[in-house]
């Protein structure tokens, strides 16, 4: 019994991980097809970051949401990968509920133009967190590769 | 003088406008690669804001330039303070119909803390359309349905495309629309745009 629920739950951390992985990478892509100044746009809209460093971010999060959904895709460097992409969706996540609490009419940002702030997109990305918190936690306790 | 004309002629309202847009209330060439539809207001100050220190930026880098068409689109907003939002954009669209857009969403704009408190919004639409028989016009068509239709169906096109705060703009590239976040920085907005261009 303790086997087979041993398998069910690898399943469900693989299936987890692997639908994380294939988010930051659809998500970086969508990103990286589009001139980084649209995504300058929603970075500013959220009045968090001094212009200035809105086109570093703007150039480099896609690649970075890239990497790590790769990373997550294939299991490797799972401690860090797990941690970082957790942490990287607690800063989204974050900056969206408080421009929510503002009652700021902005996009989110997160999968390109269109997709403004509402309780669907906290849902969603505070369960991509939660996920993302599960898989850190499971990296951090087993002493090797998760499945 | 040359460029003086080049500019004349792409600020004049374009005659080979796309059947969607009203001509009398676009800029530029319709066969531009970038098109940006800017729903706005004429009581919304954000919209004065874009209107008054974004515009003529954009005019001078995109549209002159042959790389950007410009098409406004009514957005009346409604309660406190957009009680004769509806009325300023019976006229400005009537205006357009005799090729008098500009002017009158100008005037509009730069008295709209006058107009939108008093009600008056005849008097500074008349101030601008100094010519009797061009007021008669402008007043007569205000009322025309065709006129009112069309501000509707612009609004209801907003609404459905999911738009619920003015200024906002919409880039059309290669058939895509992008909804860009209101009053964007205009160095993020030029880089963008140039972005959109052909290399």
């Amino acid at each position: 019994m303790d086997f087979y629920q041993n398998r069910v739950l690898r399943g469900i951390l693989l299936a987890i991980r692997v639908v994380l992985g294939a988010v930051f990478v659809y998500g970086g892509y969508v990103k990286l097809r589009l001139p980084w100044a649209l995504f300058g746009m929603a970075i500013d809209s959220y009045h968090l970051v001094p212009l200035r460093y809105v086109e570093p971010l703007a150039r480099t999060i896609p690649w970075f949401e890239v990497v790590l959904g790769l990373l997550l895709i294939f299991g490797r460097f799972m401690r860090i990968s797990t941690a970082a992409v957790s942490l990287t969706l607690a800063i989204f996540f974050a900056a969206m509920l408080r421009a929510f609490l503002n009652h700021q009419q902005i996009d989110c940002g997160c999968f390109g133009p269109g997709d403004p702030i509402s309780k669907w997109t906290l849902l969603r990305d505070g369960s991509l967190l939660a996920g993302a918190l599960l898989l850190t936690w499971t990296a951090l306790r087993s002493p090797r590769r998760m499945a | 003088m040359k460029l003086y004309t080049i500019a004349l002629v792409a600020l004049l309202p374009c005659l080979a406008a796309t059947p969607d847009v009203d001509k009398g209330k676009a800029l530029g060439l319709p066969t531009a690669p970038i098109r940006m539809e800017i729903f706005s207001d004429f009581t919304c100050p954000h919209c004065r804001a874009l209107h008054e220190e974004m515009l003529p930026l954009l005019m001078k880098e995109f549209v002159v330039t042959g790389k950007l068409y410009l098409v406004d689109r009514a957005f009346p907003l409604t309660g406190p303070g957009h009680e004769y939002s509806r009325e300023a954009f019976g006229y400005a669209v009537a205006a357009a119909r005799i090729g008098k857009y500009q002017e009158v969403a100008d005037a509009l704009y730069t008295y709209q803390q006058v107009w939108a408190k008093d009600g008056n919004v005849w008097d500074c639409v008349s101030a601008v359309l100094k010519n009797p028989a061009d007021q008669k016009k402008v007043k007569d068509l205000s009322k025309d349905p065709g006129v009112l239709a069309e501000i509707e169906a612009e609004y209801q096109e907003g609404v459905q495309g999911g738009i619920n705060v003015t200024p906002t703009m919409v880039v059309t590239v290669g058939g895509k629309r992008f909804p860009l976040p209101t009053a964007p920085n205009y160095e993020l907005l030029r880089s963008m745009l140039n972005g959109f261009l052909p290399k």
